[in-house]
């Protein structure tokens, strides 16, 4: 039997926290978008992007409220809760754009920003009293602690049950050997003691670290706080394993009752608290998947991205929203899955990314419809990093863009400098996703896919509008960002 | 008796291309993108809503046509020569007189035809548009939708009036990856004001038509009225959109008006019975002639929507098709002034 993710307290809290915000609702509703993806999906670049195209009204066909001229304004607005570090617009949007543009360090550390839009309503009773002001809230966070929100619904049996299963598949024995061994020397069932626990978390973190590195089975691995810690490092909170359960009952002083313990410590300090103040109370939710890079990983790279980002959807609250309901449990009913990086392909691709991806989220689509929440898919770049071309080779055309690979990445045995422009034929995605979720190797109709998708340098020359503000180029990112809050802003 | 076999099959054609590898080209290699928008006009027109009417004559009556046709021809240019020979046989002078001014007639004549062709292209054109629209927003191809921009960026192309909206949609297209978004940004962008104007065109006719009726002597005069301001509204509002239309032109605009109103007459209920509120009930209270002008001004609101969904080059997706009820207010603002 699964546990509810949360307790009877944090309900109340939740109620509390939605009705507190219905009834302030009338003047400034708030809107909270949950920017949700794995580590290196793109979530802060999908934020920083919001904020700056909303921020200085670019370029955003797409977008209705702006096309049609109602759209006044937004200003970055003090978040109620100072608790938590303000999303670094201005860091991310200067390493974007300044003399050498790169993309910002990965996320290490939770932080937040709320944005205040100014529009006018199209309805007449807003639409009477002058200008309408919207709330977003926005929450920014490393993607690996999303891996943890599986947890919990599941006990510690169940959960090391999963983490051996997947220690022991076969392509995660290289990195595993070392942590596998530990297990099989210790008995779950010996006198607890520090000593072991560490040397067991410590074996297990280092699994852990060496298959992301690895960057094969990157999705699948909680608990995503072993990865990147924080201030609890070498709490007893962090220092646990899965282990296998003793024969016989389970005495409260053995070694296996004490990792229990830690772990339930861990869900209930680390974990439910993350969910409640974050990831509860949502009502727009955006899925960025990095599909391509699963798909230069390899089948089982994909394959563990679907059940990830299965197992992550399930704890979120979907469903329809009605008014009265509303006032106390707040639902997402709308989702964007979206495919992050679809400048790193031609846009005569961008179906088939969207027909990979879409085969990536089905069962989580499919439950999120069912809950009553509604759910569309886009091939999108929230800031494009190349342009398009066509080459024609031997008679052959290829489509092709044209960017700056990164340092260090390698296509047909040459390394590059992060320097030189290349333009670069990816390869063609399968025309069925299939294809690319069989067993052993990629295949489509018996023969091998080909496909190598590098990472590009953000760009390097930025057209700036007539404020002298940077306009940032992007792929149905106005599209998307019309889908999520567009309906909040007629 | 046979014996059992197996033969390959041979595969289906999507098999037989193999998926490219990647590769790595030199930026210079890279030739400018070509133009690949495809024009839309050789688009074959969608199905009608409606049934076609039967072809009641049939080739039979298209040879007759085509003869009468050759025989009023013959006998206008026999008659246009014998003038002319007469002419000369009077006057020398009178005759060169007479073949100028025959030959004006010709060249003249000539002109109106070729407007009058000019228009009619324009009107298919403008009606091939929205069905082009209307494919596009469902397949939402990019080819599809940047075609449809190009061409709306030539029929407005020497309008002054909408100079603003077609450079912003020239310039934002480029960035636009989807075909239905192609179609959605041209109708915010040089749809919206002209449907403003539209609108407002619609309004003041109705206005017109409500304030004749009501003070006009004679229902004739009234039905006259109706009908002149009717047919100066659909050419109003097509030339707003763009279309030119000519004397034929203008008939068959009349006609897609009427058409259309026939098809929607029975579909707009809901807005049939404000009419019939707002004409029978509170208006006919007050004057058995106002309620006459409010419901004959709400015919004409409608004559103006219909013009509107016949010659707007694109079908209303994001813009809020204006309704008769929208007008009431307008209407009202005339009753008021009478009042007084």
């Amino acid at each position: 039997m699964p546990q509810a993710p949360t307790t009877i307290t944090d309900e109340i809290g939740i109620a509390l926290g939605n009705l507190a915000d219905a009834a302030v609702a009338p003047f400034t509703p708030t809107l909270r978008l949950g920017v949700t993806g794995l580590s290196r999906a793109g979530k802060t670049i999908f934020i920083t992007a919001l904020i700056h195209n909303l921020l200085t009204g670019g370029r955003l066909p797409g977008f209705a409220a702006l096309t049609e001229g109602r759209f006044i304004g937004a200003r970055l607005a003090e978040h109620p809760d100072a608790g938590i570090p303000r999303f670094a617009y201005e860091q991310h949007l200067a390493a974007l754009t300044g003399k050498e543009p790169h993309w910002p360090e990965s996320t290490r550390k939770i932080s937040q920003l709320r944005l205040t839009l100014k529009f006018q309503s199209k309805r007449w009773v807003s639409g009477m009293f002058g200008p309408t002001v919207l709330n977003l809230d926005i929450v920014d966070y490393p993607g690996e602690w999303l891996l943890d929100l599986p947890l919990l619904s599941l006990s510690f049996a169940e959960w090391s049950a999963q983490a051996l299963k997947r220690a022991a598949l076969p392509h995660s024995k290289t990195e595993a050997a070392a942590f596998m061994s530990e297990i099989q020397q210790t008995d779950s069932s010996k006198e607890a003691t520090d000593v072991d626990a560490e040397r067991l978390a410590a074996a297990f973190t280092d699994y852990l670290r060496r298959s992301r590195e690895d960057g094969r089975a990157l999705s699948t691995l909680p608990p995503g706080r072993f990865l990147l810690p924080g201030d609890l490092d070498g709490s007893p909170a962090l220092t646990f394993a899965p282990l296998p359960p003793p024969v016989g009952p389970v005495r409260s002083s053995s070694l296996y009752a004490m990792l229990e313990r830690r772990y339930e410590a861990y869900k209930a300090i680390v974990v439910r608290p993350f969910f409640r103040d974050h990831f509860a109370r949502l009502d727009r939710q955006v899925v960025l998947v990095d599909t391509l890079r699963a798909l230069n990983a390899g089948p089982a790279a994909v394959a563990d991205l679907e059940t990830a980002l299965t197992d992550i959807l399930s704890c979120f609250r979907q469903g329809d929203n009605n008014p009265i309901t509303r006032l106390v449990a707040r639902r997402i009913d709308r989702i964007l899955f979206a495919a992050t990086k679809a400048d790193h392909i031609h846009s005569s691709s961008h179906d088939r990314l969207e027909a990979v991806m879409n085969r990536l989220v089905a069962d989580a689509a499919r439950k999120a419809r069912f809950a009553g929440a509604e759910t569309r898919s886009m091939a999108i770049a929230a800031i494009r990093a190349t342009r398009e071309s066509v080459i024609e080779d031997g008679g052959e055309k290829h489509e092709v863009i044209v960017g700056t690979p990164q340092a260090g990445e390698v296509l047909d045995g040459k390394t590059y400098d992060g320097k030189t422009e290349i333009a670069l034929f990816p390869g063609d995605l399968p025309e069925h996703p299939d294809a690319l979720f069989e067993a052993d190797s990629l295949r489509e109709g018996g023969r091998p896919v080909a496909l190598n998708f590098l990472r590009f340098q953000p760009p390097q020359r930025l057209e700036k509008n007539a404020e002298g503000n940077v306009v940032l180029p992007h792929i149905r990112f106005d599209r998307a960002l019309d889908y999520l809050i567009g309906d909040w802003l007629r | 008796m046979k014996p059992p076999f197996a033969r390959p099959v041979s595969s289906s054609g999507d098999a037989a291309e193999e998926p490219r590898r990647p590769r790595v080209f030199e930026p210079a290699q890279a030739v400018a993108l070509p133009e690949s928008i495809e024009p839309i006009t050789d688009i074959e027109a969608p199905l009608d809503d409606a049934a076609r009417p039967p072809r009641l004559l049939g080739w039979v009556g298209r040879v007759a046509w085509i003869a009468g046709g050759i025989l009023v021809s013959l006998a206008l240019g026999l008659a246009a020569e014998r003038l002319i020979a007469e002419l000369f046989a009077a006057q020398p002078w009178l005759g060169w007189v007479g073949l100028g001014v025959l030959a004006v007639l010709v060249i003249a004549l000539l002109v109106i035809i070729v407007r009058e062709v000019a228009s009619l292209l324009r009107l298919r054109a403008l009606d091939q548009l929205r069905h082009a629209a209307i494919a596009a927003l469902a397949s939402d191809r990019n080819k599809d939708g940047a075609a449809i921009t190009r061409e709306l960026l030539e029929i407005y192309a020497r309008r002054p009036d909408v100079a603003r909206p077609r450079d912003e949609l020239e310039s934002n297209a480029r960035h636009v990856f989807d075909g239905a978004e192609h179609v959605r940004l041209g109708e915010r962008l040089l749809m919206a004001p002209l449907d403003t104007r539209a609108r407002a065109l619609t309004a003041a006719s109705a206005r017109r038509v409500a304030l004749v009726t009501a003070v006009s002597p004679r229902a004739l005069i009234d039905i006259a009225f109706v009908i002149f301001e009717s047919v100066r509204l659909g050419g109003d509002i097509a030339r707003l959109y763009g279309a030119r239309p000519g004397f034929i032109g203008t008939w068959r605009l009349i006609g897609a008006i009427l058409a259309h109103l026939a098809v929607t007459g029975g579909l707009v209920l809901t807005d049939g019975v404000v009419e019939q509120l707002v004409g029978q009930g509170l208006a006919a209270k007050l004057s058995a002639r106002l309620g006459e002008g409010v419901v004959n001004g709400l015919m004409t609101v409608r004559v103006g929507i219909a013009a509107m969904r016949v010659v707007r080059p694109l079908p209303f997706e994001v813009v809020k098709q204006p309704m008769v009820k929208d007008f009431i207010p307008e209407l009202a603002n005339v009753l008021n002034a009478e009042k007084k």
